[in-house]
């Protein structure tokens, strides 16, 4: 059993960003892997563990930096890793056909994970056209995972407080919610037994991918400053109490 | 805005509330002035707030004992004053002193017998047994992950640990600012925010005030620079006074890791302050369940000293100066990996930058100037806060004796600890005018 793990490399979340010319980032920061990616890498893992001869291999399209993403994965877990190297951005049709074209250059998947989105671009579309290439099935926001060797049982977060569980037959294609793990992270001693592990580097320009009919481009990123308005309740506590309530249930309509 | 108090302190920080608290129970009318928008808002925010006693001199262990005392006592010595904000926390976790060739530790058990401070020698056996999660092999020297021999096997162990159940943290020390704030202003004291200082005004070298960015002159006799990282920068607006200090200060950048303790230990409630020179760092519990992990200034780690204005307002040359760094976050994790081989290292850097205010030999300054009445408590290197309420007694009695003809230079004023009963120190020691004190350990432990 394959599972692929696509993984991508994206600005620390903490890092305050700064925006370099009409389009581009300053990229003085630190890089890491996509948090929803950690928990699609994670599940793989796990379930690698427990089917004999499964192997988890992840794969990234990104800049030579991101070797340093597929080392992490590879701590975490991955037995091998692949970068499809490029120097620019794509949009999620030529990312989607990149990682498909490697995955198919190494191997025949059972199963592909993804995170639900990119936290950098807030991109959710690669999944569904990786699926669509392969025609494959995929259920998003998974927040359990069943792999019975056939088939796999997800249970997905459609919106707040509605679930839904899907059977799909193997190979298929599933992207990780926030809810469905814990992200494994590594020991020293995993880190150190990564640096041994094999990472294939594949130039994008040598996949040789057809040219997709249409693309997106990104013209113009702009700073948004979200504005804070602090609110200060006052009185006592249970007229304290009482306004928040108003609040949680009006303004913020959580309860 | 009553413009003329008997004493402007500048920073609203760990050392300046204090400073501000004693003297206002003096009987000093003081206003406190700070850049920032509310009390520690500055690099204390950034502060680890540990509070141990162990430091490479007899008068810094009795120090921080001595400040142990008052964080122990923190309710009673505010005056059990009102905060809507509620009380800081002091964490009493007790603290371990690892034995290694990277802390003078037989110099700071002499200093714990001269103070009389409680203490339990432990082997490494002991050690484990109460640290579970450690392994007692010794990596020293450190090394940073890009070497080589970072990852190289060791073969010798430990001399295991000092231990002293006295020792912690204090869990919020912005909010142990806000406590001291709300102390002071009790006892008449005024706190003016969004106020930074662009000048220190003079007359035949007396100080007679301040002037404000919005142009608000604030006067008084007494001005007390408490700006930590902005510390030079104050000193040079007073004429002749960055000049007639023998021991400057400057900023330093330090990173802080936050680290996930490993499953199934429970580092929070069962984990203790740990100085682990072995491998420069140390450490202590974080919410969240987490590894504060602190570097103890190894050689081989780079410094950076920055300008601390470019620093946040995040122009700075290295990682714009204020934000974490992979290859910091890799050395210090990495290190605490090698103690403890089941710490789990995230791949994205979690946990704090900020700047100490340093001084040549990271002992600070609690001083006098060249220009009268302009005083300083200064280059807390990263190690004061734990003595802050100390500092803000000794300051004041060292300002009102001096204000009452003290000649502090030539008779430096002898400072009775509150607590450690019979014990004075000498404030000669923290002298602008000394020699570089090399009983130091040129870090921030002191």
């Amino acid at each position: 059993m394959k599972i692929y793990v696509c993984v991508k490399q994206v600005p620390d979340s903490a890092a305050s960003i700064r925006i370099r010319g009409e389009n581009r980032i300053h990229e003085d920061l630190t890089f890491v892997m996509n948090p929803c990616d950690e928990h699609a890498l994670t599940e793989a893992v796990v379930i690698s563990e427990t089917f004999k001869g499964c192997e988890t291999i992840a794969v990234c399209l990104g800049r030579p930096r991101a070797r340093e993403t597929l080392m992490s994965a590879m701590a975490m877990g991955a037995n091998r890793s692949i970068l499809i190297e490029s120097e620019t951005d794509h949009d999620s049709i030529t990312t989607a056909r990149a990682l498909k074209k490697a995955i198919d250059l190494d191997g025949t998947p059972d199963l592909i994970f993804t995170g639900k989105e990119a936290m950098d671009t807030g991109g959710m579309q690669t999944m569904f056209r990786l699926a669509a290439l392969y025609r494959m099935p995929v259920v998003t926001n998974a927040v359990d995972v069943r792999v019975d060797g056939k088939e796999v049982l997800v249970t997905s977060e459609a919106e707040q407080g509605v679930r839904c569980t899907w059977k799909m037959k193997l190979p298929c294609v599933v992207s990780a919610g926030k809810g469905l793990n814990s992200p494994g992270y590594p020991t020293l001693r995993q880190i150190m037994t990564a640096r041994k592990k094999k990472m294939e580097i594949i130039a994008f320009g040598d996949l040789d991918l057809e040219k997709p009919m249409g693309g997106a481009t990104l013209l113009k990123l702009e700073p948004w400053v979200e504005k804070r308005e602090a609110t200060w309740l006052q009185g006592a506590s249970s007229e304290i109490a009482d306004q928040l309530v108003t609040i949680l249930h009006h303004r913020a309509k959580v309860i | 805005m009553n413009t003329t108090y008997d004493a402007i302190i500048i920073g609203a920080g760990a050392i300046g509330t204090p400073v501000a608290y004693e003297l206002s129970k003096m009987g000093y009318k003081t206003i406190t002035v700070d850049r920032g928008s509310d009390a520690g808002e500055g690099s204390t925010s950034g502060s680890c707030a540990i509070v141990r006693a162990h430091y490479s001199t007899e008068d810094g262990v009795a120090t921080a004992y001595e400040g142990m005392k008052y964080w122990l006592d923190w309710e009673n010595y505010l005056g059990r004053v009102h905060d809507e904000k509620g009380y800081a926390r002091y964490m009493n976790t007790g603290s371990i002193l690892v034995k290694s060739k990277g802390h003078d530790w037989k110099k700071v058990k002499r200093n714990y017998d001269a103070v009389g401070v409680p203490y339990e020698e432990w082997d490494n056996d002991q050690f484990k047994a109460h640290v579970p999660v450690v392994n007692t092999f010794q990596y020293w020297p450190v090394k940073r992950p890009e070497n080589p021999g970072f990852f190289d096997a060791p073969t010798e162990e430990l001399q295991g640990a000092i231990f002293c159940a006295e020792g912690g943290y204090v869990n919020d020390p912005v909010l142990s600012c806000h406590n001291t704030m709300r102390a002071a202003e009790a006892n008449g004291a005024t706190f003016h925010f969004n106020a930074e200082v662009v000048e220190i005004t003079s007359e035949n070298n007396r100080v007679t005030g301040v002037v404000l960015g919005d142009q608000t002159r604030i006067h008084g006799n007494i001005v007390v620079n408490c700006a930590g990282p902005h510390s030079f920068k104050i000193n040079k607006l007073a004429s002749g006074v960055y000049e007639g200090c023998k021991i400057k200060t400057k900023a330093l950048r330090h990173e802080v890791m936050h680290c996930p303790s490993p499953r199934g230990y429970d580092y929070l409630h069962d984990g203790y302050h740990i100085s682990d020179g072995d491998i420069g760092c140390y450490y202590r519990p974080e919410v969240g369940n987490m590894f504060l992990i602190g570097s103890e200034d190894p050689e081989c780690d780079p410094q950076h000293w920055v300008d601390p204005d470019q620093f946040y307002s995040g122009q700075g040359a290295y990682a714009r100066n204020n934000q974490l760094t992979g290859e910091q976050w890799r050395a210090q994790c990495y290190r605490l990996g090698l103690r403890i081989q089941s710490l789990q290292v995230p791949e994205q850097p979690g946990g704090v930058v900020d700047l100490y205010d340093c001084s040549d030999d990271w002992i600070p300054v609690y001083d006098r100037s060249d220009m009268d009445g302009f005083y300083m408590a200064v280059g807390t290197s990263g190690n004061q806060f734990k003595n802050a309420p100390v500092v803000g007694r000794m300051m004041a009695e060292l300002i009102d004796a001096v204000e009452n003809g003290l000649d502090h230079d030539t008779t430096p004023l002898q400072y009775q600890l509150k607590y450690l009963a019979g014990r004075w120190v000498n404030m000669g020691f923290y002298s602008r005018k000394r020699e570089i004190n090399y009983e130091s350990s040129f870090s921030v432990n002191g």
